[in-house]
């Protein structure tokens, strides 16, 4: 791939990037999240199409037009998320679209189709029935059986994002055996993961990307993981959006003792004091959103605690919010709000019956609320009456912020509160988070972006694999510890 | 607003071309009867529309209103009082209604499932209940509630209004109201909102069941008779009124005033029908018909405001 | 497959109670009765199967399989030919199967809603063809050979037994079978695979359509004649025997093995309140209250014994 550029609506994904990847080779592809890896990904599949540069197979330019396309030439790419059909079993999974036909038109022969995909776990040497169900297999199997897939499909081009980030350390070696085989077979195979350590292990060569850019190319041999993590990062920007941290917290509002949750956080503890915005860093898939479930009590807790000025916090999200806490969900659009409903009947839900306790609703008294908070958070919306979709996306989220003060909340959750935002909307969003601690409020903020944790933060706690692997205060608050923390593998 | 004047002014449309077409249409006579069956309709239909507000949907309305007509007639006569009767009709609607919103809740039954299924039990239960028989001949100063008139207009339009306006405080002036609108447009941003969703959903199947229990006691009074199949032809009326009067079956956008607006428009095609002499068979198809292309419309619409996100 | 063990046990249960209770159930007469009474729900509840396993619901199918019959019953009627006369009908219910695919894969329409919708329509179209009467005088040929009995057994059940093998090939067989499970349970994956899945998601709606006009046949020929609200209901049976039978309204998870115990299930427990003289109206009751406990089963007593399973 050659000087790929590629801009969406109010942002450059990527600029000019290249990436050169050999046959037999497994190439590394390295940044933070926003840096530009799943654009380059999806353009290379056909998902996207980049406004400028070209890709090259074989020397050959391509047009990529479609999945299809880059299909037929032997591209493949297994996503975090993976694509199996749940009731059809592993060979039929392995050939959809694609079945050997049988005698009668229409008909799939069944035979030739389990041989060929025994043949091909047995490749990967993973012994397991061809007529298991997909719904049946652990994430480790299923991952092996899209590989099968791509296989089948001749690839010659095989991209994997974090396929390591569900597996046990057993389950990870076999994985990397049959990353060795594919090598030795000529299959060039580009590998996304937070990983670090793996690239010892398989990797031929790295390429880091840092905010839509290259940045090093350069052989895994010659590759220390703290030069990586430097050029990950680049230049350390000390910029605060704090005017003001907080010198003497209050009381702990929030106490999180020994937490495991039926979403996958195990052994989690933390604590959150009045008048602090504490942060919450790790990396894609390290348990954060999850946490912060179950905390809500979105999700289902199976053991610890959470306790909430002192008294557990059960019940789900009806109790949570009648005790004063709000959640800002990662995503917003989803989540967080009503699109078709109005800008005031989005502010008001939380907090209908704290407002009107009686059930009766007066439209007078709920102007005046829904306005004052339109005011206070700054909000640009020509009227109440506006329907939340036609905002843009740093007004949707003061919306859902407003919620939360409407509400009464004296303790946030916000879930990447910036995400999706522009600069001048995020600066914003930075200061109705001081407002809110300065008035005596305390916060918890996840956020992947480590500028973002660093600059906010009082202090910050760092998940990796669903749990808190450490606390880093204030002075200790540096994105390259963040990132140490989030990465290393004990 | 807007779409409720387009329904509106499709309402005069038919109006107006029935007062051309017919010689019958434009009478007194006929109009009261046209607004005393759109009553009847919007009595069911109002109930469901709560339900559809939620992106659910009570398809048993039909064959509740039917059993519960039943047994309230069966009381009436056997104990000769008509309050008990009555009574007996609504808690009974009411009941089934609780069962549903129990279902959908929490045997977390698709509601069109389980509703569906409650249809064919009552319609069963019905059948067995009644064997074939008819009951008949009911006080008549009950049977003004549905039949009579009260200052020269039907009593069934009163009702129809003393339920608009009940329906239309509730939607927009109490907190359950926006709430019921909150989950239907987004039940899990309602849910992390903290929005009590299972008691707002075993509320409004319940009140779904009580307007068809109150809806049954009309009838009753109305036909002055009970058997087992009154209840069957009720149900697709009440969606198509629902679903005309531009109640989304994906929730959140909806009115009661919308579903009056339906009713009538669809008790004006059937007065239509009936006057222009077509027969009474080809109602089931031409209201199919429009209740599909009011789908239609309905998912149309939703696609092109989904688009401009 | 999974889900049979539960039903099973539900159905032997039933099958011993009615033969304690009822005289006359546990005849092989009474087992044949019960197979031929439950030949005509088979052939709506397999194609119902793979409609309910895209996601998807057929409410229309009764309402069809009475308008098929009045067709074939007027046409036999007018003289027209046995097999002619069946392909007219077979052909009313594709035409319908196609509206319904179009309504629901083509326009985006909920399942429920369009079918209920052409459920209107077909039963409007019966009525007014036949302003409410039976349509008699079909002949000779039909109802001789729906008495006939090919080796000894009943030619309804013959039919049944070869719809369910012909549908079992298909699911296993066929590239539209495997299709079917993963429109219901991924089926952005099918479109990725470069699968033109609307064609096959059509293909289920038109296939439940033509195996109403086979219905009908069989109806007619028992009847003898045709008339307007003769299945009227029989959808519901059918969603019934499917969902007792185990398949899913998510995720693609289906069973024709399962549906076929759903259909047993019901006929016996119809035959079985039948010789213990309760009366027809509750008989669908008793169905809707069978379906609820078995999405009870489901949906709640399933995954709770799964835990204790896995926490012992």
């Amino acid at each position: 791939m050659r000087g790929i550029s590629k801009a969406f609506p109010g942002v450059r994904a990527l600029e000019r990037v290249s990436l050169t990847v050999a046959a037999g080779e497994v190439h590394f592809l390295l940044g933070q999240n926003g840096a530009g890896k799943s654009t380059l990904i999806r353009i290379l599949c056909g998902a996207h199409h980049p406004d400028e540069g070209d890709i090259l197979v074989d020397g050959v330019s391509t047009h990529l037009r479609s999945p299809a396309d880059a299909r037929r030439l032997g591209i493949a790419v297994i996503f975090q998320e993976f694509s199996l059909v749940p009731y059809l079993d592993v060979a039929q999974n392995i050939f959809l679209g694609r079945e050997p036909r049988g005698r009668l038109p229409g008909t799939v022969d069944t035979r030739k189709m389990h041989a060929d995909a025994r043949r091909l776990l047995d490749a990967l040497g993973l012994a397991l029935d061809t007529r298991t169900l997909a719904h049946e297999l652990g994430i480790a199997q299923q991952q092996v059986v899209e590989i099968a897939k791509a296989l089948s499909q001749d690839a010659r081009i095989l991209v994997m994002d974090e396929p390591t980030a569900a597996l046990s350390d057993h389950e990870i070696e076999r994985l990397f055996e049959r990353v060795r085989a594919l090598k030795a077979s000529g299959v060039a195979v580009i590998y996304i993961s937070h990983r670090l350590q793996e690239i010892a292990a398989i990797g031929d060569r790295v390429t880091v990307l840092r905010d839509g850019r290259n940045v090093a190319s350069l052989d895994a041999s010659a590759a220390t993981v703290d030069e990586l993590v430097h050029l990950m990062l680049g230049r350390v920007v000390e910029t605060t959006y704090r005017s003001r941290f907080c010198e003497q917290p209050g009381e702990v509002v929030l106490a999180v003792n020994d937490l495991f949750a039926d979403n996958g956080v195990r052994a989690a503890t933390l604590s959150v004091r009045a008048g602090e915005v504490v942060g919450l860093a790790g990396l894609v898939g390290s348990g954060r959103s999850e946490l912060a479930r179950a905390i809500f009590g979105a999700d289902r807790v199976v053991r610890g605690s959470v306790l909430f000025h002192g008294q557990p916090l059960v019940g789900g999200p009806v109790r949570a919010v009648r005790a004063g806490v709000g959640l800002v969900p990662e995503n917003r659009k989803a989540d967080g709000l009503a699109l078709s409903r109005s800008v005031q009947d989005n502010v008001l839900v939380a907090g209908l019956r704290t407002l009107f306790p009686s059930g009766w609703y007066r439209a007078s008294a709920a102007l005046r609320v829904v306005n004052d908070a339109i005011a206070r958070l700054r909000i640009a919306t020509p009227s109440p009456e506006r329907l939340v979709r036609f905002l843009s996306g740093g007004n949707q989220q003061k919306v859902v912020l407003g919620k939360w003060f409407v509400a009464g909340s004296r303790f946030f959750i916000v879930d990447e509160p910036t995400r999706g935002i522009d600069v001048g909307a995020k600066a914003e969003i930075y200061r109705l988070i001081e407002q809110l601690v300065a008035d005596g409020a305390a916060v918890l903020m996840i956020s992947s972006e480590l500028a973002e944790v660093v600059a906010v933060c009082d202090r910050a706690y760092v998940m990796r694999d669903k749990t808190i692997v450490g606390e880093l205060a204030r002075t200790e608050l540096t994105e390259s510890r963040i990132l140490t923390l989030a990465m290393h593998h004990a | 607003m807007k779409r409720l004047v387009y329904r509106l002014a499709a309402i005069a449309i038919i109006g107006a071309a029935l007062s051309v077409t017919t010689e019958s249409f434009l009478t007194v006579t006929n109009i009261l009867n046209v607004l005393r069956q759109s009553s009847l309709t919007f009595l069911i239909a109002s109930g469901l529309t709560l339900t559809v507000l939620t992106a659910g949907l009570d398809l048993s309305v039909g064959a509740n209103v039917g059993l519960s007509a039943c047994l309230a007639g069966t009381v009436m006569q056997s104990t000769g009082s008509v309050a008990l009767g009555a009574a007996t009709g609504l808690v009974f609607g009411a009941g089934i209604g609780i069962l549903n919103g129990l279902m959908v809740t929490v045997l977390r039954l698709p509601p069109f499932i389980a509703t569906y299924g409650m249809l064919w039990t009552l319609n069963g239960v019905t059948y067995w209940f009644m064997g074939g028989d008819t009951i008949h001949g009911f006080p008549p100063g009950f049977r003004a509630l549905g039949s009579g008139y009260w200052l020269g207009v039907p009593v069934p339009i009163y009702l129809m209004a003393a339920f608009l306006f009940a329906g239309a405080v509730f939607t927009r002036y109490t907190t359950h109201g926006h709430e019921v609108f909150a989950i239907g447009a987004n039940r899990e941003a309602a849910r992390l909102s903290g929005v009590p969703i299972r008691a707002r959903l075993n509320l409004v199947y319940a009140l779904s069941g009580a307007m068809a229990g109150l809806a049954a006691v009309v009838y009753l009074a109305r036909l002055n008779s009970a058997e087992a199949d009154i209840g069957e032809p009720l149900t697709l009326p009440a969606i198509a009124a629902v679903l005309i009067g531009g109640t989304s079956l994906f929730g959140g956008v909806g009115s009661l005033l919308g579903t009056l607006i339906g009713a009538l428009t669809l008790t004006l095609v059937v007065n239509g029908m009936n006057l222009l002499a077509i027969d009474a068979s080809w109602q089931p198809l031409v209201t199919g018909v429009i209740v599909i292309l009011a789908v239609w419309i309905d998912v149309l619409t939703r696609q092109r405001a989904e688009a401009t996100i | 497959m999974r889900s049979i063990p539960g039903i099973g046990y539900l159905l032997v249960a039933l099958m011993v109670v009615f033969a304690a209770f009822g005289s006359g159930f546990a005849t092989v007469a009474n087992g044949l009765n019960i197979g031929v009474q439950s030949s005509v729900l088979l052939l709506l509840a397999l194609p119902m199967t793979l409609v309910i396993m895209s996601e998807g619901l057929d409410l229309s199918m009764g309402a069809v399989v009475s308008l098929a019959g009045v067709v074939l019953a007027t046409l036999l009627m007018n003289g027209r030919s046995l097999p002619s006369a069946s392909a007219a009908a077979i052909g009313v219910g594709a035409a319908f199967g196609l509206a319904n695919g179009v309504l629901v894969v083509g326009l985006g329409i909920p399942p429920f809603v369009a079918t209920l919708g052409t459920l209107g329509i077909a039963q409007g179209l019966a009525l007014v063809a036949t302003g409410g009467q039976s349509v008699v005088g079909v002949g000779d040929a039909l109802p001789a050979l729906y008495e006939s009995r090919p080796l000894g057994v009943p030619f309804s059940i013959v039919i049944a037994v070869a719809a369910f093998f012909v549908f079992r090939f298909t699911f296993r067989q066929t590239r539209f079978g495997g299709y079917v499970a993963a429109i219901g349970g991924n089926r952005e994956s099918l479109v990725l695979a470069g699968v033109n899945a609307n064609r096959y998601h059509v293909g289920i709606y038109v296939l439940a359509g033509v195996m109403a006009g086979v219905a009908a046949l069989l109806l007619t020929g028992r009847m003898s004649s045709g008339h307007p609200t003769a299945a009227i209901g029989m959808e519901f049976d059918a969603i019934a025997a499917v969902i007792v039978g185990g398949t899913s309204f998510e995720r693609g998870k289906g069973s024709l093995g399962g549906t076929v115990i759903g259909v047993v299930t019901i006929g016996v427990l119809k035959n079985g309140l039948n010789v213990l003289e309760v009366p027809s109206s509750l008989q669908v009751a008793s169905i809707g209250v069978l379906t609820i406990v078995a999405l009870v089963i489901e949906s709640v007593l399933q995954p709770a014994a799964r835990r204790l399973w896995r926490s012992a």
